[in-house]
């Protein structure tokens, strides 16, 4: 079975979810509200972990109440990955089009992300150090999906949408025509805090030869992944956030034998 | 601490606010009254993103919604009652008053939630604010009939 239609399907929900919790919250049905910062549904309320991580380093005061809202999402990325990124993030989406947009425009890019982590954990460490150091939640003005979604509910609720949105306006103009899905694959800080939830049993795409699977080395895993990495290498974390489009072309050319899987 | 915008029901001091709300809009996406707003770019990058509230255009009328649904503590949960907010305190100018310039209004007085505690009427029926009981809801400086209002909330950033 192909993993993309599935995976649209989510992100379609998602989007769509985006706009229809406001709408019902603002004709007074809220058993589901909130925002990609932290949502509520029920008696279960989720918040992003590094969004919870905040107030802790900010004024050091241990607040054991907003740090277990992080729970859900923490072991949802500790079982199956950044799934979050992949199949529900609204920048994500977005950046998927765009990119998709972008490559049948025959648009090349000024550079190409490697698949390094330094910038990435550079970038969340000096995130939570200025949160730390200044008392600033800066990773609130930061999360391209709080942003999306809490300026969708603002449409819907007065007509406008805030400067903030820019923001996203500026992580696509680079994706553009600068470095190739820069934002998800090597700078946001809720996908690089998401990825430290990994253990050795975490949901990943691998390579396995065995049982007569074998790999034709046709690369068109490689050339399926949008963050640029190659999964004929083996080793994809913390960039890759399970999307399966790899296993979707490997399935492609190699049949239900192919090499490349989910495992956990 | 002049400048601090008027909060919602809740809140901590302004210092402590600024780092334990994490921006979510919860507070704004909730307020069935719309007069939770998020403050803009424009009003500064420390509280863009934060809520805050134009008692003037829209003020507070206390449902405690917001109270109930921020995740962060940012709006003290432990204040459920009207009587133990403490946005800020309506200060009377008794000189754009028209009550206290000889003509008859009671729209502050009728229209506070905290009636005749947060706003009495003293023996020559002129509004008085008993700043002990008043919570700075703002509901007094969005009926004001007067031009620029002449009862409004001075922001105490103290839940």
């Amino acid at each position: 079975m192909k993993i993309s239609p599935i995976r649209k399907a989510a992100q379609m929900l998602s989007i769509a979810a985006m706009v229809a919790v406001p709408l019902a919250n603002s004709r007074g049905i809220s058993v589901v509200s909130g925002s990609f910062y932290s949502l509520t549904i029920g008696p279960l309320t989720m918040t992003d972990p590094i969004i919870a991580l905040q107030p802790l380093l900010a004024t050091l005061n241990l607040d054991w109440g907003l740090l277990a809202t992080a729970f859900i999402p923490a072991g949802l990325a500790l079982v199956l990955g950044r799934v979050f990124c992949s199949w529900v993030c609204p920048q994500n989406t977005l950046s998927e089009l765009f990119d998709v947009i972008g490559g049948k425009l025959g648009l090349s890019h000024f550079l190409t992300p490697g698949p390094g982590t330094l910038i990435r954990y550079s970038l969340l460490g000096l995130i939570l150090a200025i949160t730390l150091l200044f008392g600033f939640p800066l990773a609130s003005l930061l999360s391209a999906p709080g942003i999306i979604s809490t300026q969708t509910a603002r449409l819907i609720y007065e007509g406008v949408v805030g400067l903030e949105l820019s923001f996203i306006g500026l992580i696509l103009l680079a994706e553009f025509f600068v470095a190739r899905r820069i934002w998800c694959g090597n700078l946001c800080p809720v996908g690089a805090m998401l990825g430290l939830f990994r253990w050795k049993r975490t949901l990943r795409v691998i390579m396995s030869e065995e049982a007569g699977r074998a790999c034709i080395g046709c690369r068109e895993c490689a050339r399926a992944c949008q963050l640029g990495l190659n999964p004929m290498t083996g080793n994809l974390a913390p960039q890759c956030h399970n999307c399966g489009a790899c296993i979707d072309a490997c399935r492609q050319m190699t049949g239900d034998n192919k090499p490349l899987s989910f495992r956990l | 601490m002049n400048n601090i915008p008027l909060r919602p029901p809740g809140a901590a001091a302004e210092v402590e606010f600024l780092g334990r709300c994490i921006r979510c809009g919860r507070c704004v996406q909730i307020c069935p009254h719309r007069a939770i707003r998020f403050a803009g770019l424009l009003d500064g990058l420390a509280i863009m993103g934060t809520p805050v509230i134009n008692a003037r255009k829209n003020p507070c009328y206390l449902c405690m919604k917001c109270v109930t649904v921020c995740p962060s503590g940012a709006l003290d949960s432990r204040v459920k009652k009207r009587a133990q907010v403490r946005m800020g305190t309506a200060r009377l100018n008794k000189k754009t008053c028209l009550n206290w310039q000889g003509t008859f209004c009671r729209s502050c007085y009728d229209h506070c939630p905290l009636f005749n505690e947060a706003i009495t009427m003293d023996h020559e029926l002129r509004p008085v604010v008993n700043e002990k009981k008043c919570v700075g809801c703002g509901v007094c400086e969005h009926v004001c009939p007067a031009d620029p209002a002449a009862i409004s909330v001075i922001p105490g950033g103290q839940g």
